[in-house]
């Protein structure tokens, strides 16, 4: 009987097209990972470049004051993307994956966005991760909505039933066959994905495997689940296709709208006007509050004084430049916190709904995540300061230009090292899936 | 030749689309299936017309912060007032609430200096982590997407069953022609989306009139009646196409797939490839290397904060032979003013060209994108209902020219007050000669976001426009034509 079963499905020329095609699918979006980790090395490389030449640019236009030369020069640094980004390419297309700053004030720097066009990033992708999550519960769905009533309406169900014994077992043996067809196409995908993408064989690429391979499961769980309910293949097809929409696109889409109500970010203006007021503010007022506050922030430049009755020092320029941080800090930070709260929400409600946290899985394990940009965002914080503390000496006691080995400022690099927690990742699918195949069992029984 | 064609019987046609609609209306699945959808479009419409109100209020609250800000500032050096600058947010436009289109991923504020054009900021999507990417529910969103799946889901089986049980050869034997069957048939099933359209267009014309932005753009109502206008054409389009699929196919399980494959393939698969296409086929520049090309033409054309600087010094000559003079500090007027003025002119000019030919280069990706209409309703659609409702890229892009204009108005205001009032013998902006008083700012008018004009919309549409109107049309000489192909069994 197996062999039979397996001869009919082979045969069987819509199946093998719906295959090829998810296949065919899979093949594209791989294709647009890799323009995508192209483009961004791309990026990297003229950036590195750019950034020499706009040292040395500015060094011959600018040779005499090094705090006339900082006040332009950018230092760079790199999110890394690292290659299984290319199969989710998540948020990774909206954030800047580079960000190039002065030592001046920061918040008027880190939020700069790249030059996208905006249409793009409406339509969105269609990277690996969006073909596994939206194509491939469509072509279980085309697989399984017949399972059984295919049999009845062709009238050889009531043959299966005085043939054999155990008809349940048939039907196992059918949606096995189905579910290996399906799973060797996804393996097939990401055998190729590693050799095309390059993409090392570590922790966080089982762990994407894996996700990939449960959310399919609970897929095939779900069209078990309604093929043991025994209703027509319409029916049992608007039930499914109800299901994909509502996991796919109405269940996200409305917990995005209710996080977006939930918790509005005015504080992302706020910023902007307290970082703004925080620097520019301090031209019009007496320098010694200005510089006091400087030094109460950092002790260690207690020795450099602004000179009294002068006009203007470098020393006063970046403490109102530091100024500029330290007043919108306080917004700066609740912006942040605001944005974790967004995201520890939706996360949370994504649990319950495969789909969504089938993405967010994906991503957090791509580092194209929302947390991924906030460290980097952290990173960026640390490397702006570093680069503070080590020029503002050189400022303040006018070391000459060409004392500095300006070469060795290239770009740095933040890598995020993404943390798997294997329960929290894994378990929510695994239950779910439990739960359709055991209710379907149950029902099987019944009938 | 003979014309075939016989005139359609209104009657008929009557006839035909009310038993399409009692025949569904008897399921209580329909029933349920208009109540979900209808209750997703309440929310919607109120989820979206909340969010619409609480944006706006933020951007109020903020943008009078940003004038009282500007206006309380001291007396001072007009010079460190265009340093101080403004923030402009970018207002929405009242029905955008409808469909949100590409507004959660473009920026909301930008902070205008003098001398440097900074980026737009704060997109709803740099605010949100992956959920975004499902897409948002907006009623646009449930009209142009899902809405057309439940016609298909409706209409798949409404000639082909007929066939399977016979019936159609009885139809077509009674003197019912094909045209009068699948033009009435497709008048059913669109009355049944209309179930769906009609409760959403009163209440999406109450929440318009009930905001109270609206007042400030009475265009909305006319975009919002072009707006219905628009989808009725799209529905159309979908009840004929679904009811041909459905008297082509040879099962109404065929039927069904085709159907569904059509909506995949038109409404996920193309819009995503075209748009990887149009990406390649035009490649854009990142920021960084937009940045650096602007930096090495400003970088020649000298610094402007420095009236020494040897590449102002042929415009220092030619000002003192024109005024007679031998010094700069002789000039009636402010002579790092004017420097200043210059050195901002050319600067605009040239991120002007840069930004202009990035925008063009945006507009031939996104061109590819919208060629595609006329294979595709859904991509019409979807371009037309988001430049009705002020949410598609060119009301974005006019945001981004008029902060600009008014950057630019700032920074040569100042630089004027500076050439008029400010001697040529104070040295720095610290001198207490060099101070203007603060009536100056408030002088300068607020920053005030202009929706754009409804012909400007309907223009920059057009594409969009006459693919609908190719399909409505299209669509006539596709049935004539397939009527010789159809088979009654």
């Amino acid at each position: 009987m197996k062999a039979l079963l397996i001869k009919n499905f082979l045969r069987s020329k819509g199946l093998m097209t719906g295959l090829l095609i998810v296949f065919v699918a899979g093949l594209i979006s791989l294709n647009i990972g890799k323009h995508f980790l192209d483009k961004n090395k791309e990026i990297i490389e003229k950036t590195a470049h750019y950034q020499q030449e706009s040292i040395a640019r500015n060094i011959e236009f600018h040779p005499k004051e090094i705090g006339l030369l900082l006040y332009y020069l950018r230092f760079g640094l790199v999110n890394e993307m690292p290659n299984l980004a290319g199969l989710a390419i998540g948020q990774r297309d909206i954030n800047p994956s580079l960000q190039s700053v002065t030592i001046r004030n920061l918040e008027e720097q880190k939020y700069a966005t790249d030059l996208m066009n905006p249409m793009y990033q409406m339509l969105g992708n269609m990277d690996f991760s969006f073909v596994l999550i939206y194509f491939f519960p469509l072509i279980i769905i085309a697989l399984c909505f017949n399972l059984i009533s295919e049999e009845k309406e062709e009238g050889t169900w009531s043959l299966v039933l005085s043939q054999s014994q155990n008809p349940l077992k048939m039907l196992i043996i059918k949606i096995l066959i189905r579910f290996i067809s399906v799973l060797l196409v996804i393996v097939l995908l990401f055998v190729i994905a590693k050799f095309y993408l390059d993409i090392p064989f570590n922790e966080a690429f089982l762990a994407f495997i894996l996700n990939s391979v449960l959310y399919i499961s609970f897929w095939f769980a779900l069209a078990w689940l309604v093929a043991s309910f025994h209703k027509n293949s319409s029916q049992n097809a608007l039930i499914l296709l109800l299901s994909w929409v509502a996991l796919t696109i109405v269940i996200p889409a409305g917990i995005n709208a209710v996080t977006v109500n939930l918790y509005p970010v005015p504080e992302a203006f706020s910023t902007v006007l307290e970082s703004r007021d925080g620097y520019h503010n301090k031209w019009d007022e007496p320098k010694e509050p200005t510089v006091a506050k400087f030094h109460e922030h950092y002790p260690q430049f207690d020795q450099y004084k602004h000179p009294e009755g002068k006009d203007y020092s470098w020393l006063w320029y970046y403490a109102m430049q530091q100024m500029g941080d330290d007043e919108a800090a306080n917004d700066a930070r609740s912006f942040k916190e605001k944005l974790k709260k967004r995201n520890t929400f939706s996360s949370t409600a994504g649990i319950f709904f495969p789909s969504i946290h089938a993405q967010l899985n994906l991503n957090l394990l791509s580092s194209s995540d929302m947390d991924n940009y906030l460290h980097f965002l952290e990173k960026l914080e640390n490397f702006h300061e570093q680069k503070r503390l080590y020029f503002y000496p050189k400022i303040f006691t006018e070391a000459t230009v060409s004392s500095e080995n300006w070469k060795r400022f290239g770009l740095e690099s933040y890598q995020e090292k993404p943390s798997i927690d294997w329960i929290k990742m894994l378990f929510p699918v695994l239950i779910m899936s439990a739960l359709c195949v055991i209710w379907a069992n149950f029902k099987f029984r019944k009938v | 030749m003979r014309f075939t064609m016989k005139p359609m019987r209104i009657a008929i046609l009557k006839l035909l689309s009310e038993q399409v609609w009692s025949s569904k209306i008897k399921n209580s699945s329909t029933l349920w299936l208009i109540g979900i959808f209808n209750i997703l479009l309440l929310f919607a419409l109120f989820s979206g017309f909340r969010n619409l109100n609480q944006q706006q209020e933020t951007i109020e609250h903020y943008s009078h912060e940003v004038r009282e800000r500007w206006e309380n500032r001291p007396d001072k050096h007009p010079h460190r007032m265009a340093h101080y600058g403004y923030v402009a947010f970018r207002s929405r436009f009242p029905l955008s609430f409808f469909d949100f289109g590409m507004d959660s991923y473009v920026g909301n504020a930008v902070f205008l200096e003098a001398h440097k054009q900074n980026t737009v900021n704060f997109s709803e999507a740099s605010l949100s982590n992956g959920l975004l990417r499902f897409g948002e529910i907006s009623a646009g969103m449930i009209l142009q997407l899902l809405l057309p799946l439940l016609i298909f889901f409706w209409g798949f089986d409404l000639v082909a069953r007929e066939r399977e049980q016979g019936t159609l050869r009885i139809l077509l034997t009674q003197g019912i022609s094909w045209s009068e069957l699948i033009l009435g048939k497709s008048l059913g099933l669109f009355a049944l989306a209309l179930s769906i359209f009609t409760p959403s267009v009163i209440i999406g014309f109450a929440l318009l009139f009930f905001n109270e932005f609206t007042s400030e753009n009475s265009q909305s109502y006319l975009r919002f009646i072009m707006l219905i206008i628009s989808y009725l054409a799209y529905f159309f389009i979908l009840s004929v196409l679904a009811i041909l699929v459905s008297a082509k196919a040879n099962s109404s399980k065929a039927s069904l797939t085709t159907l569904i494959g059509f909506w995949l393939f038109f409404t996920l698969m193309l819009p995503k490839t075209s748009q990887v296409v149009g990406q390649n086929i035009f490649p854009s520049p990142s920021k960084i290397e937009f940045d650096t090309t602007v930096e090495q033409e400003l970088i020649k054309q000298g610094d402007s904060h420095n009236p020494n600087d040897p590449h102002f010094k042929a415009l220092k000559d030619s000002l003192l032979t024109a005024y007679a003079v031998d010094s700069t500090h002789k000039l009636p007027f402010n002579y790092s003013g004017y420097v200043m003025r210059e050195g901002e002119k050319l600067s605009a000019e040239t991120y002007k060209k840069h930004q202009v030919a990035l925008v063009e280069k945006y507009q031939k990706q996104q061109n590819v994108v919208r060629f595609t209409a006329f294979l595709n309703p859904y991509m019409a659609i979807k371009n037309l209902s988001m430049a009705l409702s002020g949410t598609d890229y060119l009301a974005y892009h006019d945001f981004q020219n008029q902060a600009e204009d008014f950057r630019y108005k700032l920074a040569q205001t100042m630089n004027e007050l500076q050439m008029k009032y400010i001697s040529n013998k104070t040295k720095t902006s610290a001198d207490k000669k060099a101070i203007i008083s603060k009536k100056n700012w408030a002088d300068f008018p607020d920053f005030h976001h202009q929706s754009l004009g409804f012909s400007e919309v309907l223009k920059n549409e057009i594409l969009s426009i006459i693919s609908l109107i190719i399909w409505t049309l299209g669509l006539i000489f596709l049935v004539k034509y397939f009527i010789k192909t159809l088979k009654p069994f």
